[in-house]
């Protein structure tokens, strides 16, 4: 986790993804589990933030 | 959250999956799936920053709400950032352009050749040679 970045545009198109580990719901095996970003290294990965359940995104 | 369920299939066509983050607790993404109906499509999973910590490495924390904003970032399989794109608080997102930059990036990797605006799948790209310079 890149937490010492001072500057203001970092984690920008050609900075490496901060890594990070996260608890998630799994809406197919109906459970929770932990995600971890680094699992998914040789794949394409879209981080899709939204600001919250129960809103349009 | 059914516009992203409606493309997945096609991301995961494309070797791309989705991880769907928000500040929320994981017991509201759960029921979160069981009461909407567009929650209930995804099959992607709902991931919980409730520390703040992944927004706020990624830049993309709304201090004044403890929300993340509209963020979309795209990371590719050696794990660099190739976009990362922010829309308004107002307006939703355009999920065919997310899908549009996914096969514009794969589509210049293969053929080095470049994207240029409105491209879409189907269509040839830019060829980069001096010689074009001036001429298109």
């Amino acid at each position: 986790m890149d937490e010492d970045c001072v500057q203001l545009f970092c984690a920008q198109t050609t900075d490496i993804a901060p890594l990070f580990v996260a608890e998630a719901y799994d809406n197919v095996e109906k459970k929770i589990k932990e995600i971890h970003l680094e699992s998914y290294r040789g794949k394409w990965v879209i981080l899709f933030f939204y600001a919250s359940d129960f809103t349009f995104v | 959250m059914a516009a992203v369920a409606a493309i997945y299939n096609q991301l995961r066509f494309l070797n791309t999956d989705v991880l769907a983050i928000s500040t929320d607790s994981v017991y509201s993404h759960k029921v979160f799936t069981e009461v909407s109906p567009s929650a209930s499509q995804v099959t992607f999973p709902l991931l919980s920053d409730r520390t703040h910590k992944i927004s706020k490495a990624y830049r993309v924390l709304n201090e004044k709400t403890g929300s993340t904003f509209r963020a979309t970032i795209i990371i590719d399989p050696e794990g660099m950032i190739v976009t990362k794109f922010v829309n308004p608080l107002e307006v939703g997102r355009n999920v065919y352009e997310i899908l549009r930059i996914i096969q514009g990036i794969q589509y210049s990797r293969r053929t080095g050749e470049g994207v240029p605006a409105n491209w879409v799948p189907g269509q040839s790209g830019i060829i980069r040679d001096p010689k074009y310079v001036g001429r298109i």
